[in-house]
Parts: structure tokens; sequence; C-alpha cells
């Protein structure tokens, strides 16, 4: 017998009649499967994205600028003191108020007594 | 690698199905031979040729043509038909020297299309690790060469060609060890692993 055939005919087989039907159904089954996880895989990141993008907000506005929050109390604070009361702003010049003596004439002044009191010498 | 299945590939790879039938018309029975050869399971075999053709349609961008097409698709059901053995041998392990004590002797016909013989080899082969068997099958029951089988498994050919040597003789012993239980059948003035 020739030893190179035993392998080669073991029992050799064919694929079925309709199995190219079948891969090709399979092949239609698989791609309709793989564009749904796509789409699924999409909305899935989709959604990641968008709640880590409020989460990014959540941190930005509640921990990454925590001053905020102090000040939007104190702000608060103020306008409910502002309520309270009548906030009155005046104007004011210091142009009068700080004058060079130098600069004005010299004054002289006469000083008398008025009362009837006992003369008294009034010292400078 | 032949001109024609070179550009079915190429259409493959853009996604034209026809091309990918006339691919699956053309290397179909030798997959799934090649498959049921591998693990002895007809049924298993045509389920793992059509998951072979399914990735061969959406792999197609990953196959470079510096081998042969047929290499490609060889190595793709070697690795699914492994993956698949190693699955089976977690659920039941047998060592192979028990399943060779369990081979139903033939009558020796000197046939090879016996089919008690073929039932030995058939169980022989199945005893036998994936790692000489699927060498082993691709040199003798499919006609690679040594290199082409480098190429499908991903493997030295010095490797190869050790594990084609020590396969054929697992094979031998196994067949030698039915014969003890009926001397009248004589596997190695049938198969005495030389071609």
């Amino acid at each position: 017998m020739d030893d190179t055939n035993l392998l080669r005919n073991l029992g050799a087989v064919g694929a079925p009649a309709d199995f190219e039907g079948r891969v090709m159904t399979a092949l239609a089954r698989r791609k309709a499967a793989a564009a749904a996880d796509r789409r699924t895989r999409t909305l899935r990141y989709s959604l990641a994205g968008a709640a880590a993008a409020l989460f990014a907000g959540f941190l930005t506005f509640n921990v990454v600028l925590p001053g905020r929050e102090d000040s939007s109390s104190s702000g608060a604070s103020a306008l409910a003191e502002l309520r309270d009361s009548l906030p009155i702003t005046e104007t004011m010049s210091y142009r009068n108020e700080v004058r060079n003596s130098s600069l004005e004439p010299r004054t002289v002044y006469i000083l008398e007594q008025v009362s009837d009191a006992s003369y008294k010498h009034i010292k400078y | 690698m032949n001109m024609d299945e070179q550009k079915l590939v190429s259409l493959i790879q853009a996604g034209d199905e026809s091309a990918f039938a006339e691919i699956v018309r053309i290397y179909k029975d030798r997959i799934v031979n090649y498959l049921f050869q591998l693990t002895g399971d007809y049924q298993k075999a045509v389920d793992l040729s059509q998951e072979t053709f399914l990735r061969v349609f959406f792999k197609a961008d990953k196959y470079k043509p510096i081998a042969p097409f047929s290499s490609w698709i060889y190595a793709i059901a070697s690795n699914l038909a492994k993956t698949d053995l190693k699955k089976r041998r977690r659920i039941a392990l047998v060592p192979l020297d028990d399943v060779q004590y369990g081979l139903e002797v033939s009558t020796p016909s000197g046939d090879s299309r016996d089919s008690g013989l073929a039932g030995n080899l058939r169980q022989a082969l199945d005893g036998l690790s994936p790692r000489y068997r699927v060498p082993v099958i691709l040199k003798d029951v499919e006609g690679y060469s040594q290199e082409e089988i480098a190429v499908i498994i991903k493997r030295p050919i010095g490797t190869v060609k050790a594990r084609i040597s020590r396969g054929r003789a697992m094979l031998r012993k196994s067949l030698e060890k039915a014969s003890h239980e009926n001397p009248a059948f004589q596997p190695k003035e049938i198969y005495d692993g030389r071609y």
C-alpha cells in the first residue's frame, strides 16, 4: 500500500451542501450585530462623555474655585445689610480743608475786653 | 499568491460580499476537511469553518500579501481549532496513554480506507496534542511544505520539523500499541512515519 496516502485518505470530508448559504446568512447576521454593537458603543461613549463633562463642571465650580462659595456668601450678607439701611454717599472736597498758611495774608487779631469783670492783662 | 485570490481579497477588504462568497466556494471543502481532521467532529468542523470564513471577512484588512492567502486562512482555522481543543481538554483531560490503550483494533485489511484502521488513526490523532497534530495534518493530509507550515503556525522551521517527526512517532507508537492487543494487526507496515 502507499504509505503517503494513509493520513491523506483518512475519512476526507467536504462541506455540507448549504454551507455557503449558512456562511452568508451568518455574515449578514454578524454584520447587523456589529452595526448594533457600534451604535451601542457610540451611545455608551457619548453618555460617558456627557457624564464626564458634568463631573468636570461640578469639580470646576465646587473644588477648583473654592473661594467662590465664600465670596458669594459674604456678598449675600452685604446685600442683606443694604436691604436694612439706606446708604447715603456724600462727596467731599478737601480743597478748602487743607491750606498753606504762608500763602494767605497775615491776620491781625485785636482783642479787647468786653466783660465787666475786673481788668486783667491778656498775655499772649 | 494566486492573482485571482489576491484580487478577491482586495475586494473583500473593500467589503465585497460576492468576492467573499467566491473565497468560501474555493476553500470550503479544504477548510472543513482540515478542521475535521483536527477535531474529529464533523459538526464542530463545520461550525469552526463558518467562523473561519467570517473572520476572513471581518479581519481581511489585517491580511498582508507577504504570505499566500491559503496560509493565512489555514492559520485562522488552526488557531480556532487549537482554542477549541484546549477548551475541550479543560473539560475532560485524558492522558495520552489512556487513549492509546483504549484503541479499538481493526482488521488488517491493508487498505487505508478501511473503517477500522481509520478509526484507529482517528483515535490516535485525537490523543495527539494539538501542538503535534496541527503540523502533522498540515503536512500529511493537506500536503503543505515545512516552510509553509512554519508560516501558518508561526514557528521556526526547525520546530516544525521536530514537531512533525515527534508527532508521527507518537502516532506510530499509538498504532503499535493497538497492534499488540491484536497481533494480526501490523500498523508499522501501514504507517511507519516516513514519507
